[in-house]
């Protein structure tokens, strides 16, 4: 008698023991986490702000006082975030719609069909992927310049459309598919573009919405072509109407904070709802830039 | 059958018209630009004067090497590089934690990412008054724990690398992480298990058995992280500039202003295949680091 409760005892100990912990980890993890945090709380908080309260220390995380006129400044003042939207929008749409269309089809070239000078074609993709973009930026100022797309939208869309990264990923999904599928559907008498646009295309459709979510997002983020091959203000995107912003209201840290806000929006509903996907390419090797 | 076999094996031209509309793309914005920029880099092109190109031989190079304004910038960006081993550290207890039973772990993983796929310009400007050296929270913080003094971030030349450094690192972070945990799940729990078994304590099978198991994950963050760490440009060049002086102005960010500031495009091109080379470099050494401690 005495050993079974005892036995009970300890099992219910040891199943305690791990819930315990379990709740112990799980509450510092999302202390952590939450302290990570803290510099969006504090840009959004502080976008709501009086100018006076945004130094107040101890931090105080909701005002008094819920400010609007930052956001309202940033959304209808003088170069407003509107046009940057709207730019950034068209940029980032074309260029993402091309880059994954153009991938599809060469990921697709180089995994299932078979043609003389397709490995060497394969290893210049390779190699140019080591390529830092530092290397390109110059020659493709005189070659834009000389292109005549220099200060305009063609400038960031054209090089946009086409992503080795996105030929890798595309092509290390399609090789994976079985063989026996397209040469069945190929006895049926369908040729490779049916192949590809009935058989391939419906069974990638997971890789497809990776490739587009994380592309459009670079395309979003990206900064430093924009900088580089922009100059007039009514063609700014996001990342350089922010910065435009800062340097024509450098004392103007609400205002600041709402302009950071706004450039932040996008990226948080397409994180939402595309979470897993951009995870997924994350871990199958997406690198930033 | 033979039409089988001419859809598959041997030369099938269509294929050129898969890879053709790629390929001009990569051969126009990427192949001809490099090799543009490999010719530029013996001339003293500069945008300004359109002379065409004059070949200079090894000038630009005999000027790198008197340069102090690009020794500098070599020196920042090796600085900048001690970002990957830090950021790798905190990464792995994070994703080790997260990978252990928590709960509503997807969402922790979600917090922890964040911050690597926001924008980087507005990531920066939010640091930016985070650092302000006057009134800031970061410093007001400092000051509350007893540090009378505290740095003045990117306002001071001795600290400002630092403060762009710990930005980069708040970002990447979230990126090892998830790489983490795709390698943590790769580690077969038997073992794990077998080593608890034996009696190791948790700090032994963590030394022993994870880290050994994942190591070819972090050499993968190393090479990954460096390369990404050399080329990072946004956040310094939205922020501070280069400056204070020349304290943040790492080789992508000197780079720039070489060549889009002073139109000095012929040199510009030689310090970006500086930049190429160390690319290269940090590739091999990781490459033959990777047979001394990797552990498959």
């Amino acid at each position: 008698m005495n050993t079974i409760t005892a036995a009970g005892g300890t099992g219910r100990r040891e199943k305690r023991g791990p819930v315990l912990r379990k709740w112990v980890l799980t509450l510092v993890m999302t202390a952590f986490g939450l302290i990570m945090l803290l510099p969006f709380a504090w840009m959004i908080s502080t976008s709501f702000k009086t100018p006076l309260e945004v130094f107040r220390f101890p931090i105080q995380w909701i005002p008094d006082e819920i400010v609007w006129k930052h956001h309202e400044k940033v959304w209808t003042g003088p170069g407003n975030f509107v046009s940057y939207y709207v730019n950034s929008l068209k940029v980032s749409v074309i260029s993402t719609v091309g880059a994954v269309a153009f991938a599809a089809l060469a990921a697709y070239g180089f995994s299932r069909v078979k043609f003389r000078g397709r490995d060497a074609m394969f290893f210049i993709y390779l190699s140019m992927m080591m390529v830092p973009p530092q290397i390109l930026f110059v020659p493709k100022f005189v070659l834009f310049d000389w292109m005549g797309i220099y200060n305009s939208h063609l400038a960031l869309i054209l090089p946009g459309m086409f992503t080795i990264f996105g030929v890798f990923l595309l092509r290390q999904f399609f090789i994976t598919v079985p063989h026996e599928i397209s040469e069945a559907a190929f006895i049926d008498g369908a040729g490779h573009p049916k192949i590809f646009w009935h058989i391939i295309l419906p069974l990638a459709k997971g890789p497809l919405a990776t490739l587009t979510i994380l592309d459009f997002s670079w395309h979003w983020n990206d900064y430093e072509n924009a900088l580089i091959f922009l100059i007039d203000k009514n063609l700014y995107t996001v990342p350089l109407g922010l910065q435009n912003f800062v340097l024509e209201n450098s004392v103007d840290y609400n205002g600041m904070m709402a302009a950071a806000t706004a450039a932040m929006i996008p990226m948080i509903l397409v994180f939402l709802l595309g979470q897993r996907f951009i995870i997924e390419g994350i871990a199958n090797g997406a690198v930033k830039g | 059958m033979s039409r089988l076999k001419k859809g598959f094996s041997g030369n099938n031209p269509i294929g050129y018209l898969f890879v053709a509309p790629s390929m001009i793309g990569i051969g126009l914005f990427y192949l001809v630009p490099a090799v543009m920029s490999f010719v530029m880099m013996f001339t003293d092109y500069s945008f300004m004067d359109k002379g065409g190109l004059h070949f200079t031989g090894l000038d630009n190079f005999n000027r790198l090497m008197e340069d102090a304004s690009f020794h500098n910038a070599v020196g920042k960006t090796f600085i900048f590089l001690m970002t990957v081993p830090v950021s790798i550290l905190l990464s792995f207890p994070i994703a080790y934690a997260l990978n252990q039973s928590v709960y509503w772990s997807k969402l922790l993983r979600t917090l922890y990412f964040l911050p690597y796929i926001m924008n980087g310009v507005a990531i920066a400007f939010v640091w930016m008054l985070l650092f302000h050296p006057g009134q800031g929270p970061i410093n007001a913080t400092l000051r509350l724990i007893g540090i009378s003094n505290p740095p003045g971030w990117m306002a001071q030349t001795d600290t400002a690398i630092f403060a762009v450094a710990i930005i980069h690192i708040w970002i990447m972070v979230g990126y090892n992480m998830i790489i983490y945990l795709a390698g943590l799940q790769d580690v077969p729990k038997e073992l794990v298990e077998a080593s608890r078994m034996d009696g190791a304590r948790f700090w032994h099978t963590i030394r022993y058995v994870t880290v050994p198991l994942v190591s070819p994950t972090t050499f993968l963050l190393l090479i990954t992280g460096f390369i990404s760490a050399i080329k990072t440009f946004g956040i310094i060049q939205a922020t501070t500039g280069g400056g204070p002086g020349e304290s943040t102005s790492v080789l992508s960010i000197y780079i720039y202003k070489t060549a889009f500031r002073y139109y000095e495009m012929g040199y510009a091109s030689a310090i970006s295949w500086v930049l190429f080379a160390i690319v290269m470099l940090v590739m091999l050494l990781n490459w033959i680091g990777q047979k001394r401690w990797v552990h498959y």
